[in-house]
């Protein structure tokens, strides 16, 4: 099954800069790929265009066989409870314990209490932070903090999980932490899009690349490297 | 389903932490709604003047309980030998009561009437209006007191004019001091509805990307400003409460004095005032909605 789909979807910002230039691609279910490139070769615009932050200019995009060009605004929120998204900068609340960061983003959804409490233990155990429950985020490392944040973002157990540069804050042992993490999500069953431009990471992986170059894809290789 | 409890702590905890621009935000509703309170309940007793004005004929001359029917047709021969007077035409006690229970009907006054208070009167009119100051002081003796057999002497249509044209112009003047009160109330309300976005501007973007709901971002700060907005209204309730207890009655003496409006024309804003109180605390609510509303539009994207 397809899980995200790209037909020649191209993205002009305002400013008339062209992110993305006529993109196909195909993601299937419980794969894990990596999207590479330069900084400003469109990889965040790709991720934003799939939980729809950012309207595509052409094209359309599919995400679990639906188009969701023409989703309705009272409808991207459910599309949204079916994406998890972790960023470079963690965007945590700085005033709620890591239990109530993540509990969060199950309240806000409206999830009973009871449900709450199960779910967010077990994602705070799936990343290894159960024991810092109800520390704040200033209280933990960097690594920690994306953990926690990896946590929100999967608590709801999303099919899909995007992560832009999630180790771009990190030093490359905390980043094989992360990335130990992200594959065990991935095992799970769960879809993994992650954009990042850390050679190491990708290097050691060993999974499927789509390498991105101005905003046109210029690479997609099942168990790939980094670059040449 | 979403616990109320989460709405209302994060309303609360915005309004500690605006504190002073709450305030600010709540005493500018007061102000406007007071005034418009106000201005409510002053237009209702003019219009109440008015239409009593208006049912008065244009000269009457109350005459003393126990007038000897002798002086009653001296009176009355005595006003149609006067060239400037048109008709004239007796009403006796009963007609009086009988005509004053007609007008207020249903209204409490009538419960407070015991036997007949009212006097007879001789109702005049003129062929020149003009001329009815003269008229009407010609029921003076020369010390200023009423003649023999008078007791009271009304002439309120030429006043209905003025009445007019005084509360024209308090009502433009309200009028343009209440929409520049509410322009004030609705940025004032924007601002702190502005700053609580800024303070939660982080969770916002949190629960925007974990699919919250629209409504479930906007609710605690629709109702932050709803409830700015209501107190305001509250308040401006116990404003006019007291005013309305106190100045308002003297107001109403005042014009009862200077108008020589028999009182009984004043029912008073008594039987409307509770619909005021609503319509404020309504008005409020839906100010602080609307300029909360507008923040939202301007601040909170999808
Ligand atoms: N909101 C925006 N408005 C205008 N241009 C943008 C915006 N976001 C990104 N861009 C431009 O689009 C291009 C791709 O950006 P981005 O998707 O962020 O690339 P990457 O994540 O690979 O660094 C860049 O040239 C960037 O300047
Ligand atoms: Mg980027």
């Amino acid at each position: 099954m397809n899980m995200i789909e790209f037909r020649n979807v191209t993205k002009i910002y305002e400013n008339n800069t062209t992110a993305l230039k006529n993109i196909n691609l195909i993601i299937k279910k419980g794969e894990f790929v990596f999207l590479v490139g330069p900084s400003g070769s469109g990889k965040s615009t790709f991720i934003k265009l799939i939980i729809k932050e950012v309207e595509e200019t052409s094209g359309s995009i599919f995400v679990a066989g639906r188009n969701i060009c023409n989703l309705k605004l009272s409808r991207i929120p459910q599309l949204r409870r079916n994406i998890g998204c972790v960023f470079q900068d963690f965007k945590l609340l700085p005033n709620k314990t890591i239990f109530e960061n993540v509990a969060f983003a199950l309240e806000v959804i409206g999830k009973p209490g009871y449900e709450i409490k199960i779910q967010v233990s077990q994602v705070l155990k799936l990343v290894g932070l159960y024991d810092k429950i109800n520390s704040y985020p200033h209280q933990l490392s960097a690594g920690e903090q994306q953990r926690v944040s990896i946590a929100r973002a999967f608590v709801n157990r999303p099919p899909i999980l995007l992560a832009d540069e999630p180790t771009g804050n990190l030093d490359p042992i905390t980043s094989e932490g992360i990335m130990k993490i992200l594959s065990r999500i991935n095992l799970i069953g769960t879809t993994v899009l992650m954009a990042t431009h850390d050679k190491n990471i990708v290097n050691s992986m060993r999974r499927r690349v789509v390498e991105l170059e101005e905003g046109e894809i210029v690479r997609d290789q099942k168990r790939g490297v980094y670059g040449d | 389903m979403v616990r109320p409890g989460y709405f209302f702590s994060e309303t609360f905890s915005s309004l500690r932490r605006n504190f002073f621009m709450t305030c600010a935000a709540i005493s500018t509703v007061a102000i406007t709604l007071f005034i418009v309170g106000l201005f409510t309940v002053i237009v209702y007793d003019v219009m109440g003047i008015v239409n009593s004005i208006k049912s008065q004929v244009e000269l009457a001359v109350y005459l003393e309980d126990g007038i000897s029917s002798g002086l009653k047709d001296y009176i009355e021969q005595e006003i149609k030998s006067w060239e400037e007077v048109e008709s004239v035409k007796y009403v006796s006690k009963e007609q009086a009561l009988e005509k004053f229970k007609e007008q207020n009907e249903g209204s409490d006054i009538l419960k407070e009437i015991d036997g007949n208070p009212i006097p007879a009167s001789f109702e005049i009119t003129l062929k020149d209006p003009e001329k009815i100051d003269q008229v009407a002081l010609r029921f003076y003796d020369k010390d200023g007191n009423y003649i023999n057999g008078v007791n009271d002497v009304i002439y309120g249509k030429n006043y209905v004019n003025k009445l007019f044209s005084i509360t024209a112009i308090i009502g433009v003047i309200t009028i343009i001091i209440i929409a520049v009160l509410l322009l004030a109330a609705i940025v004032l309300i924007f601002n702190t509805i502005r700053l609580s976005i800024y303070a939660r501007r982080k969770e916002i973007e949190v629960m925007k990307l974990v699919g919250a709901t629209n409504w479930f971002v906007r609710i605690p700060f629709l109702f932050e400003g709803f409830f700015e907005g209501f107190i305001g209204g509250i308040v401006s309730i116990i404003l006019l409460y007291f005013t309305g207890n106190f100045l308002l009655i003297r107001a109403e003496r005042l014009i009862v004095d200077t108008m020589r409006i028999k009182e009984m024309a004043i029912v008073g804003s008594s039987g409307i005032i509770i619909y005021v109180y609503i319509g404020l605390a309504v008005l409020g609510g839906l100010i602080g909605l609307f300029s909360s509303g507008i923040a939202l539009r301007k601040y909170v994207k999808v």
